[in-house]
């Protein structure tokens, strides 16, 4: 060491009394680049809560996390993203998967504090500066990490559907399928509003897998009809999904049907596995073989208890069978799911009438438990003059005539009333038999509770909707063959209440038209004329639907109820639900040592239970 | 720039000939006359400029592209050339005697995906990733998540719910699959 190497620390501080070299400029705020990768932003009322950036982020810098302002509901978890500043590294790709385009990043860069555990924030909920920043990196406009589109079904043209009740829709093949598949981001959200609660992203993962057997035993843990609802269900789990934000839904329903389809019946048996139930020496009683009924049977031998069905009708299957048209599900489908339920052991009693071939006291008498879901059999009336016109046929019974393989005999010209599911059905059915339909609907076509689907395809067969059209009496036409209806145009009036807008007559625009048969098709009631008026108050029934407690029991001890009779939304996937809710809550029941608080007694059922 | 494709496409095979926006054309060419044809869009089609090189990892199908990015200075034009090439150890010829600055992109490219350039200077040197001890991080078999878990630790307190299990206990807590 010389002595420069000591002195130079010196010389260098002699520095600070000279002139600088460069000059003091105050601060100046330099903004991040328009698109600069800077601090996230999420819009948290448009955020669903879906996780997909949690999922995607590679540094496991995102958490999900409760927020006081968003509770859980259908279609959004109530969850928001939390950033872990430590560990990003910001690539934005939480912002490129967004299923709700909520999340994007701010071009605000600089966060200064001493205290390093502060850059751990939850955008959107915790008041940041940068959360009204214009500007920032966001999702180019048409840019998915996923394609937006759904994969399209192949169907069967309008002109060749109506010459056939072929299935329309023809199902995907394996390529199409596994496509389909991979658009599901795996969030499960769906899954929340599945009234069974489905394992959707996990069969759905199974379709990725090529792995259709694991597919079919995680359907069957909360659905014995994955045939059938792979074809009909209503889907509502589709109407959440979070991919149909910015594009269209995954095609939950169809891939459903893609797993079943790939498994042979025969196979059934040998994949779910259901010969390890032990049985447990009790009785249970089932009315009615629709859903909700087949359901609890398959759920109950699960459980190991001896299940006997008791069905009005020669085949099982109910609403399915007799009220679902076979170009939507045919026979044979409905048939493996109906089948594999029947092998486990299930005593079928077929054309046997409850109230009048046995009654309701015997079964009491009988079993350990009585299940009811004896459906909605009975068409509503119309209410107006003339309806009992011998031209004037069911919808219903349209349709429990074809699938009998009877001629329904409604002619040429048709005139169909209504706007549900069972309208449709009819006046497609119609179409098949040679009809010339024409639907009169008391609303608009955006009110008709008909499936979007179904409406579109009626109309495509070339079924003519004549919106907000009000019958007001059926009278003799000058032809005898034919019945004459007298309908008044409608114009929709606002609720003062808020309520949804109302059809009100106007008696100036009536119209008068000739047809071969009206067929009704404006809804469907119970018929509980199988239960003393005494038992009958003590299931406490109003207007013929049963209120059932938080395990499908009811106010009489032993009586469990289920399916379109018990609920509100009368479809075939809460139907299958209520079955399997109510096996649930007759096994608690049945064994009251393994589930002392087992909620199934008769004084709860007003209690505060979930009700669908 | 169609007459010079056109014949590049009669004198090397060149295929896949896409204009992706006015001023940048890519074109693919085996690996074999990736060289000569470099070499002569730098010598006589007034190709001076190296932009940069990269690669593209296609796991699916066995291959890395690389890219190797040209600029014409008179004809403001930017030309790709794609070459695929084996991702599991196959070498490819060094281009750093037609720009010296080819072997800094080829020591990256090295470091990012294991492709060897023998003859490229300083191949072997660290790049950015200073004492690496996993398999080339840009190759997509790579988990950089399982690197980032054993790597780095959590901050405290930190949790996170799945938006399922959370929906299940917060709105049907005893419905769904399993038996409370």
């Amino acid at each position: 060491m010389n002595l420069k190497d000591l002195l130079s620390p010196f010389f260098v501080w002699q520095r600070a009394f000279e002139k600088p070299y460069t000059s003091m400029r105050p601060t100046i705020d330099r903004p991040g680049a328009p698109a600069y990768r800077g601090f996230h932003i999420n819009v948290a009322e448009t955020c669903v809560g879906c996780g997909s950036c949690h999922t995607i982020c590679q540094n496991h810098a995102i958490d999900m996390v409760p927020v006081e302002q968003f509770q859980g509901r259908p279609g959004d978890s109530g969850l928001r993203p939390r950033f872990d500043y430590g560990r990003c590294c910001w690539c934005g790709l939480c912002v490129d998967i967004c299923t709700a385009a909520s999340l994007r990043m701010s071009n605000e860069y600089a966060w200064i504090t001493e205290d390093p555990t502060e850059f751990h924030f939850t955008a959107g909920v915790d008041d940041k500066a940068w959360q009204d920043n214009e500007h920032g990196y966001r999702r180019a406009e048409g840019y998915h990490l996923y394609p937006p589109k759904r994969i399209e079904m192949d169907m069967l043209s309008p002109e060749e559907s109506v010459q056939s009740f072929d299935e329309v829709a023809r199902g995907y093949n394996e390529e199409q399928a596994k496509k389909e598949a991979d658009r599901c981001v795996e969030c499960g959200i769906c899954v929340a509003t599945c009234p069974a609660h489905m394992d959707v992203p996990d069969y759905i993962h199974s379709i990725r897998d090529g792995d259709y057997e694991k597919g079919l035993q995680l359907m069957y843990r909360t659905n014995p009809f994955p045939a059938t609802c792979g074809r009909i269900c209503t889907r509502r789990c589709e109407s959440v999904c979070p991919v149909g934000i910015l594009g269209e839904p995954v095609a939950i329903r169809w891939l459903k049907r893609f797993i079943v389809d790939q498994v042979d019946a025969g196979e059934y048996t040998r994949i779910l596995n259901n010969d390890a139930v032990v049985e447990s020496g009790h009785r249970v009683a089932i009315i009615g073989a629709g859903p909700g009924g087949l359901s609890a049977a398959y759920y109950l031998r699960q459980y190991g208890h001896a299940v006997s069905v008791f069905e009005a009708q020669a085949s099982a299957g109910g609403m399915l069978r007799y009220g679902v048209p076979s170009y939507r599900l045919p026979d044979a489908d409905l048939d493996k799911d109906i089948e594999y339920i029947v092998s486990l052991g299930v005593e079928m009693n077929y054309n046997t009438r409850i109230g009048k071939d046995i009654s309701f006291e015997q079964l009491l008498q009988d079993y350990d438990a009585v299940f009811l879901s004896t459906g909605l059999s009975v068409p509503s009336s119309m209410r107006i003059q003339g309806e009992d016109h011998p031209r004037v046929l069911s919808g219903l019974q349209v349709l429990a005539d074809v699938a009998n393989g009877r001629d329904p005999g409604i002619g040429r010209k048709v005139a169909v009333i209504g706007g549900g599911n069972v309208a449709m059905d009819a006046s497609r059915v119609s179409r098949r038999l040679g009809g010339d339909v024409t639907i009169l609907y008391r609303r608009r076509i955006a009110d008709m509770p008909a499936d979007t689907e179904e409406i579109h395809e009626s109309q495509e067969e070339g079924c003519t909707i004549v919106p907000q059209a009000i019958p007001v009496e059926i009278v003799d036409a000058a032809d005898s063959s034919q019945v004459t209806i007298k309908w008044g145009e409608a114009e929709m009036v606002q609720d003062p209440k808020g309520g949804r807008p109302r059809p009100v007559l106007q008696e100036d625009r009536m119209h008068e038209e000739s047809y071969d048969c009206i067929i009704s098709a404006i809804g469907q009631g119970s018929n509980l004329d199988y239960l003393s008026r005494e038992i009958q108050d003590q299931l406490a029934i109003e207007w013929g639907k049963f209120s059932p407690g938080e395990y499908q029991h009811t106010g009489l001890a032993r009586v469990f109820v289920g399916g379109d009779v018990a609920n509100r939304t009368a479809d075939a996937i809460s139907a299958i639900e209520d079955g399997h809710h109510a096996a649930r809550g007759i096994n608690r029941f049945l064994n009251p040592d393994a589930y002392p608080n087992n909620n199934t007694s008769p004084d709860t059922t007003r209690s505060e239970g979930e009700q669908q | 720039m169609n007459e010079l494709t056109n014949r590049l496409k009669v004198d090397f095979d060149a295929s896949e000939i896409t204009e992706r926006k006015p001023g940048l054309t890519t074109l693919k060419v085996a690996k074999d006359k990736a060289e000569t044809l470099i070499r002569e869009l730098r010598d006589r089609e007034g190709f001076t400029h190296l932009n940069f090189m990269t690669c593209i990892d296609y796991i699916e199908d066995g291959i890395f592209t690389l890219v190797y990015m040209l600029h014409n200075y008179e004809q403001k034009q930017t030309l790709g050339i794609h070459v695929d090439i084996g991702r599991d150890g196959e070498e490819m010829v060094s281009i750093h005697h037609l720009w010296a600055q080819a072997w800094t992109y080829q020591r990256e490219l090295r470091e990012a995906y294991g492709i060897r350039f023998p003859g490229s200077p300083r191949l072997d040197e660290d790049f950015v990733l200073e004492g690496w001890d996993q398999i080339p991080p840009m190759r997509r078999e790579f988990d950089t998540q399982k690197f980032s878990e054993e790597r780095f630790g959590h901050r405290e307190g930190r949790q996170s719910e799945v938006p399922r299990d959370h929906m299940k206990v917060t709105l049907y807590p005893n419905r769904g699959g399993d038996e409370q």
